[in-house]
């Protein structure tokens, strides 16, 4: 608080008003004032006539009770220099920041690219940071989830781990394993079932539970009740119950509540609706309509195929005082029970146990945290350069430092103000790095596959925002330490000595600088690597065959409504009218029906027999599909033996199925197998038919392109009638062109059937590499930035040298130097600098990218083509970006430099 | 005379407005003017000039009188200018408001 003395009365001298700060020069200030007052009164007394003892007592008057007044006048003065002392502070921080805003205005290309640069890095972390928050942070919709686990079924000669169990094993699980409080389970795919009689026919998605699944999740129904365990049995409820979604609850029942106890037509039949899920709840990966109860027939608990088919997953809770070690130690008795007890069916098979949320993360864990590490490293290269900005901005301004310091400025205060401009920074970047992150989270929830982010709700939570501001306080730390402690430090007597050459005594900020560039180069080649992998990786996969020609077919889903549609003659015929009718349009040339299509996820798997030949030892693990006999004419499979379907395979005819190449080798060998009976399981019933072997295709790749195919049997649709079918339509021209006659031909066959889903085989081939095609995408982003920021470093630093060596290089081309050689100067040091970068991110990468080989197709970890070509490429850009400051430098006058020092 | 509250705060403010005064100079000041009406104790009136000084309507620097003595001068602040501005308007106005109250005659 100075005050500058504009208007002092005569007579006045003013003096310095000295701080006081602490409450005891408080106390003396306002003690000194009182008796200045007492002072002042008794004089005036005086004046007036009155005796100078008298005129005093009647000043001291004032004091009142002993010490009360001044007792009140500390208090007054302390608490006024406490409110003063803190205002004075704030306004040092207003001041300061006010300073850092204007200096950003002045240098506006600086603030600009350490912003924009910041923003990036922080953007891309945020949007990450969602997924990963919304994926693997936050806890499942349920009562204590981190109590419950899954038991699934492992099997070494199948290669099963956590495979979905069978029925027969889960309920003796349920029963035996006393470490677990509850065991439930459901189906985990989504089938679709028909609504009726509420608006146009619609699609839901449907799937079944065990009549406790919702109790063992701790989830209560938000209206009326969810399933009883007894409803896990069939004949326990006339029409059948039950629960919606919250979702389906408000948008398609318009929430009412007067739902609860009515019926509903589903497929055609009436299902009673007994409750409604809680808004929360959702299973990732599961995206559920309308649970239905398992409704198992008691009479199947003693068959075979309760036993043998795998196709629930089993969530259980761990009894209070157990842990994972000791449920997983009482599941393995009742393990090697059932093996002893069941060898048909049980002799190969364990089980294991894993926490649940880690399991339904499962799939996207790994690749979200590569993204999350990958957005890291940007944003580490983001902090280097901001740093960077910072320090040739330290060393520009160390004079205007080093006066401020010899003007009186401590040495605190230069170092706060050095660390709120890094901060200040940091906030700005911190913002912009928000709103692009909240642009690029929606951006996210909307391209990444299913698989990836298996939840429906991803948006900027607290915890987002508070992750953001972490990041952005650390980055201001981080890159405002260097500069804020080294303007500190320098005296200021040295800076001025230098008189403005810049020659000398800038070694911290070099070494500072040097220190930034080695990493920002290791960090952008590791992820340049990482990105390069995944591209190699990529590429093999578009061009891996899936077995079939994707090109201008359309496919088209269909549910036929059991109800209606309610035996083998009458699928039969609707299928085949609505194959006829679709081959008349125009630009169709031909059409097939199959039961699934291929990298659409795995069909059902079963178990075989051949007849005449004992049991395989490990049983044997196929997968089966129903196709029409024009399937692999329409999709152009290759026939490599025997025959295809015929119209003549019906019904009433003998038994016929079809075999992959991948059967035939691995089961047949060298033998021919056409002519070979055999017979495998289905679900839900095991009556294992004898069917005559009448031909050998190509393989088709089930579950993605890059998943080797499986052993497949293939039957005749007609023979295996199924429901649910799709109808692939090859065309002449665009096969979207088609589709709106396809979809009228549908609705004029049968006004009531919804399409469950329509799509072109060149989508489903592109939706089956979306995760490739995203993590390639996402990482070549992250790397493209990366090298980016990098090269901005590269070229920073090495501006930098070359301007702090002009004078020399001025002194050099004056002695006769080549330009090259002085060009070489300065490129080797940025080079030097880059080559211990690249070998440190070379070593860094070799570590780093093991984790992704689950990721990678066809490229090993350490591919020797990416792990040269990538450092090479890095290498030669590094060179480019040194080389074009050194040039300039070179090209520099050697009088005029000599003569502006 | 009892202070309608507030009023302290603006005739301190009017005082200062002349220009730098203490605490007994600016209670001298106010008596005078009034005839001896405003007689404010010293005690209050000190502890009204930490309050105003805590709001930084005014600043108080230690100076040293005409006859040599060392004293706590107070300084009016442009914050104290405004607010002197502000409540001379409002007493004023108020002032009026009453006398009109209260001169009022029966018809």
């Amino acid at each position: 608080m100075r005050m500058i003395p504009d208007d002092i009365r005569a007579g006045v001298r003013r003096l310095f008003r000295l701080p006081p700060g602490r409450p005891e020069d408080a106390h003396r200030d306002a003690d000194a004032e009182l008796a200045s007052v007492i002072d002042a009164k008794t004089e005036y007394l005086t004046a007036r006539g009155m005796a100078p003892d008298a005129a005093r007592a009647e000043a001291r008057r004032m004091l009142g009770e002993p010490g009360g007044t001044r007792a009140d006048l500390r208090r007054s003065a302390e608490r006024r220099e406490r409110r003063l002392a803190a205002f004075e502070r704030l306004g040092e921080a207003t001041a300061d920041m006010r300073y850092a805003l204007r200096t950003f205005r002045r240098a506006p290309l600086f603030a600009g690219a350490a912003v924009v640069t910041l923003a990036l890095g922080i953007g891309a972390n945020t949007a990450i940071y969602s997924a990963v928050s919304a994926v693997i942070l936050r806890p499942l919709p349920y009562t204590d989830p981190d109590r419950l686990v899954t038991v699934g079924e492992d099997n070494a000669d199948f290669r099963w781990r956590l495979q979905d169990a069978a029925p027969a094993n889960y309920l003796d699980w349920k029963d035996q394993v006393a470490a677990f409080r509850g065991v439930a389970a459901y189906e985990p795919f989504q089938a679709t079932t028909t609504l009726s009689g509420y608006g146009a026919p619609r699609l839901l998605t449907t799937t079944a539970a065990s009549g406790g699944l919702f109790d063992v999740l701790g989830v209560r129904a938000a209206l009326g009740r969810t399933f009883q365990e007894a409803e896990t049995w069939r004949g326990t409820g006339d029409p059948p119950p039950a629960v919606l979604s919250y979702r389906v609850w408000r948008d398609v029942f318009g929430a009412s509540d007067s739902l609860i106890g009515k019926t509903v037509p589903l497929d055609g039949r009436a299902v009673q609706v007994v409750g409604v899920l809680p808004e929360r709840f959702s299973i990732p990966g599961l995206d559920i309509d309308v649970w239905r109860p398992l409704a198992w027939d008691p009479a199947d608990r003693t068959k075979v195929w309760f036993r043998r088919a795998h196709f629930i997953r089993v969530v259980a809770r761990l009894a209070p005082g157990a842990t994972l070690t000791s449920a997983n130690t009482a599941l393995q008795t009742v393990v090697s029970r059932l093996k002893t007890e069941y060898p048909a069916t049980n002799a190969h098979m364990g089980a294991s146990i894993e926490p649940l949320h880690h399991f339904l993360a499962g799939a996207a864990r790994l690749p979200l945290t590569v993204a999350f590490a990958a957005a890291g490293g940007l944003l580490l290269i983001a902090c280097g350069n901001v740093a960077n900005l910072l320090l040739v901005r330290a060393a520009v301004r160390s004079r205007e430092a080093a006066v401020r310091r010899a003007l009186g400025a401590g040495r605190g205060r230069l170092a706060r103000q050095a660390l709120t401009e890094s901060l200040v920074l940091a906030a700005l970047g911190g913002v912009a790095g928000l709103a692009l992150g909240w642009w690029g989270t929606r951006v996210f929830a909307a391209l990444m596959p299913h698989d990836l982010l298996p939840v429906r709700d991803v948006g900027m939570s607290w915890s987002v925002l508070a992750f953001v501001f972490l990041v952005t306080a650390v980055c201001g730390v981080a890159f405002g330490t260097g500069p804020a402690l080294w303007t500190a430090r320098r005296h200021p007597a040295d800076v001025l000595k230098e008189e403005g050459r810049t020659s000398s005594g800038a070694g911290r900020t070099r070494r500072w600088g040097d220190a930034l560039l080695v990493s920002q180069v290791a960090i952008a080649l590791a992820l340049t690597l990482g990105a390069g992998l995944l591209v190699r990786s990529y590429m093999l996969l578009q061009h891996v065959s899936p077995g079939f020609e994707a090109e201008r077919v359309l496919a088209v889903t269909l549910d036929l409504p059991g109800l209606r549609f309610d035996g083998a003659t009458r699928i039969n015929a609707f299928f085949e009218e609505l194959q006829r009718r679709a081959r008349e349009l125009p630009g169709v040339e031909s059409t097939a029906l199959a039961s699934s299509l291929p990298l659409s996820g795995p069909p059902w798997s079963s178990e075989f027999a051949v007849a005449g030949r004992p049991p395989m030892s490990s049983g044997g693990d196929v997968v089966h599909r129903e196709l029409s006999p024009d399937y692999q004419r329409v999709m152009r499979v290759r026939l490599l033996r025997g025959r295809l379907f015929t119209e003549a395979d019906r019904i009433a005819t003998p038994l016929v199925v079809l075999i992959n190449e991948t059967l035939a080798r691995t089961y047949f060998g060298g033998e021919d197998p056409v002519g070979l009976r055999v017979a495998f399981d289905r679900i839900p019933d095991s009556a294992s038919a004898w069917r005559t072997i009448v031909g050998v295709v190509g393989d088709e790749r089930q579950t993605g392109m890059g998943v080797p195919a499986r052993p497949e049997f293939i039957a005749p649709a007609a023979q295996d009638v199924r429901r649910h079918m799709t109808l692939l339509v090859r065309t002449t021209g665009d096969p979207l062109a088609v589709a709106p006659a396809v979809r009228r031909s549908v609705a004029a066959l049968d006004p009531g059937l919804a399409i469950a889903s329509m799509k072109t085989m060149n989508e489903v081939r592109a939706a089956s590499l979306a995760r490739d095609r995203f993590l390639t995408a996402l990482f070549l982003a992250f790397a493209t930035v990366g090298m980016a920021l990098g090269v901005i470093g590269v070229y920073g630093v090495v501006t930098q040298l070359a301007r702090r060596r002009t004078r020399e290089i001025g002194i050099r081309v004056a002695l006769g130097a080549r330009r090259w050689q002085v060009q070489w100067l300065v490129v080797r040091r940025g080079l030097a600098l880059s080559v211990l970068g690249v070998a440190i991110g070379l070593g860094v990468a070799l570590e780093a990218t093991r984790v992704m080989r689950t990721l990678l197709f066809g490229v090993a970890p350490a591919d020797p083509v990416t792990f040269v070509t990538v450092p090479l490429l890095v290498l030669l850009t590094v060179v480019v970006a040194s080389w074009v400051p050194a040039a300039r430098a070179s090209r520099a006058d050697a009088s005029e430099v000599l003569r502006a020092e | 005379m009892p202070l309608l509250k507030g009023t302290l705060d603006a005739l301190v403010l009017k005082a200062l407005s002349w220009g730098p005064m203490h605490a007994f100079e600016i209670g001298r000041w106010l008596a005078d003017r009034s005839a001896g009406e405003l007689a404010i104790e010293e005690a209050a009136l000190i502890q009204a000039l930490h309050r105003m000084e805590e709001r930084r309507l005014l600043v108080g620097e230690w100076g040293v009188t005409v006859n040599n003595r060392r004293a706590r001068y107070y300084k009016m602040t442009a914050a104290g200018r405004a607010h002197l501005r502000g409540e001379v308007e409002s007493l004023k106005s108020s002032v009026t408001a009453l006398t009109a109250v209260l001169a009022a005659r029966s018809a």
